[in-house]
């Protein structure tokens, strides 16, 4: 099962034009800042945008002429938009009952879900008394409850606090791994999209600026934008700690010093991610003395400029990608092939940590 | 502060007037003598009927009015509103002229169908209504506009038809604002007194609610007027301490 859409629609002073795909069993991730489009581009597809004109099409079947009711999409709004007045399982049932399935069965089935989505959360209890990111899980189950063909998830982490965001991603993952046919993810977290999409669709003021995997546009951003938000260095590994404040993130190609996180305690840790900014890479033409914790070496593999910014892609352990002044690339003469030293204070890196081992990086 | 107390002073002193002047030997004979029980009931009746009519048809107004996009809606709503700013003699003549043996459409109706509205219970309920419902239109108008679309526009993605929706999600969540405009429609409807008499004339028994019924007995029996008014003062604090702080909550 495959998503086709076209859609142009005004929102403001925005004019909204967009078109991609999402095949089976994909995650689209639409990457944009705020006011880029990415929710009206999803609530054009459920059908929530009357003014909206275009083409979506699920299996070359059209759906953009049916009513948000007909439509076979399920959607976790932002900040879940659960009804207030109903309980979590009454949310949950919901989309069973509102298609005319009787009480007791779309009851269980929603007992279901929320046994394997949201598990310790009263089925009594009222939205209003949940925390963000159970109110996320709830959305979330009840975006399934439908059976839905298409599963949107607008934003499903920005409602929920730090200590929360890990188990959730985590639970976003599965559940987008498990679900059969095209899945959007709208989002603004660069880190959100690289770690949970197949493919990403880089959204600004409206229009499609880059469409490919996470891959393809950290290595080649074609804007500002994503140059600075997706092209972010992104290490993955097990933590070990070496010193106060301060421990080792083994990757697959290469180890890197990081600050150690304030609320984990000592003990090794799987599955931690960590970003780290480009423009915090600095490159030395000899080794460089000073304080940087992370100090590697590599041969240029590609440089590529953007306005006034050179971003530098380094074959180092691990590889490495480094935005510096064109003015600096041409005093140091940076061109492919050229041996470059490159170092980071470990300070200058994210952490993320994941509570649970994932099969996935 | 001084003025503060003169105005509670004011508000307050009618009320407690009609407890200390109240017959309260005779209490019972009062009660019997001016037909209390009947014109209770007729009372009870009337007003709730005018509520159960004004929510059944001020509901469906109140969407319209707020979800509705066509020329003249302000027009519209302020047509709704005059009943509360007009004095209410004023609906009565109106409804005369209109609803009357002789009027526009009462013509019609009587020669037609065989419908008479003034002198009838069914007219006291007519004017009643007329007067009382722009308040739970209103109400549930201000509660249609504070409700956030979002929560209809995620109900019909999960599924829901429109009326569906309106079921489950629109009418659940205006609920609060609906019945305090209910109330306010069933209190008003209760003290109705000109356009029902106008309109409906003055019939015990089929007419004579208890407002109609004080102001007969005023010039009869001035203690039974006020046994009566005691009773029509119980019922409404009962009402308000009933609500709590929901009414004074409306804006």
């Amino acid at each position: 099962m495959a998503l086709d859409a076209e859609i142009q629609v005004r929102r403001g002073d925005v004019t909204i034009a967009a078109a991609f795909s999402a095949g089976d069993r994909e995650t689209l991730a639409l990457l944009g800042p705020n006011g880029a489009g990415k929710t009206t581009i999803v609530e054009t597809i459920a059908g929530l945008v009357p003014a909206a004109t275009g083409r979506i099409f699920l299996d070359s079947e059209p759906i953009h002429d049916l009513p948000p009711e007909k439509r076979p999409v399920g959607i976790a709004f932002q900040d879940g938009v659960l009804f207030p007045h109903l309980s979590v399982l009454e949310n949950v049932a919901f989309p069973v009952r509102a298609r005319g399935a009787r009480s007791r069965a779309s009851r269980a089935h929603a007992l279901e879900l929320l046994e394997r989505l949201a598990p310790g959360i009263a089925p009594n209890a009222k939205p209003r008394t949940l925390s963000g990111g159970e109110r996320q899980r709830v959305a979330l189950a009840r975006a399934l409850a439908g059976a839905p063909r298409v599963l949107i998830l607008d934003e499903p982490l920005s409602a929920v606090d730090v200590s929360g965001r890990a188990d959730l991603r985590a639970l976003l993952r599965r559940t987008l791994g498990d679900f059969h046919g095209p899945r959007l993810l709208v989002t603004h977290d660069p880190v959100e999209a690289m770690t949970l999409a197949d493919r990403i669709v880089v959204l600004e003021n409206g229009r499609i600026t880059q469409t490919g995997t996470p891959e393809e546009i950290r290595d080649g951003p074609r804007t500002r934008y994503a140059a600075d938000l997706v092209g972010m260095n992104l290490f993955a590994g097990r933590l070990m700690p070496i010193e106060a404040g301060a421990g080792a993130l083994q990757t697959g190609d290469g180890v890197v010093t990081v600050p150690w996180p304030d609320e984990v305690a000592v003990g090794p840790l799987d599955d931690v991610l960590a970003t780290l900014a480009p423009a915090d890479v600095v490159l030395h033409v000899s080794r460089p003395e000073g304080s940087a914790r992370n100090v590697v070496r590599g041969v240029v593999e590609e440089v590529a400029i953007l306005g006034d910014r050179a971003r530098v892609r380094l074959d180092s352990s691990p590889p490495l990608v480094a935005e510096i002044t064109t003015g600096s690339a041409t005093r140091m003469a940076i061109r492919p092939g050229t041996m470059v030293w490159a170092s980071f204070k470990a300070v200058e890196i994210d952490l993320m940590v994941e509570p649970e081992p994932t099969d996935t990086l | 502060m001084a003025l503060a107390s003169l105005g509670a002073a004011f508000v307050l002193l009618p009320v407690v007037a009609l407890f200390v002047r109240a017959p309260w030997s005779r209490l019972g004979g009062a009660l019997s003598g001016v037909g209390a029980s009947t014109a209770l009931r007729l009372s009870l009746e009337v007003s709730l009927a005018a509520t159960a009519i004004s929510v059944a048809v001020g509901v469906p107004l109140a969407w319209t009015l707020a979800r509705g996009e066509f020329p003249g809606r302000n027009l519209l709503r302020a047509a709704v509103i005059l009943p509360i700013v007009l004095p209410p003699v004023v609906g009565g003549v109106g409804l005369l002229v209109a609803l009357g043996r002789s009027g526009m459409v009462g013509r019609w109706l009587h020669d037609a169908l065989g419908i008479q509205l003034t002198f009838t219970t069914a007219g006291a309920v007519v004017a009643t209504t007329f007067v009382s419902m722009p308040l739970v239109v209103l109400a549930t108008e201000a509660g249609l506009r504070g409700l956030d679309r979002r929560y209809e526009q995620a109900a019909a993605a999960m599924g829901g038809s429109p009326w569906y929706v309106f079921r489950r999600v629109t009418l659940p969540m205006v609920a609060p604002q609906l019945a305090a405009g209910a109330v306010l429609t069933w209190a008003r409807a209760l003290g109705e007194f000109g356009a029902t008499i106008t309109f409906a004339g003055n019939l015990a028994g089929r007419t004579q609610t208890m407002p109609l019924a004080v102001f007969e007995a005023r010039q009869i029996d001035p203690g039974g007027a006020i046994v009566l008014s005691l009773i029509l003062v119980v019922v409404s604090v009962s009402v308000l301490v009933a609500l709590g702080g929901r009414l004074t909550g409306l804006r």
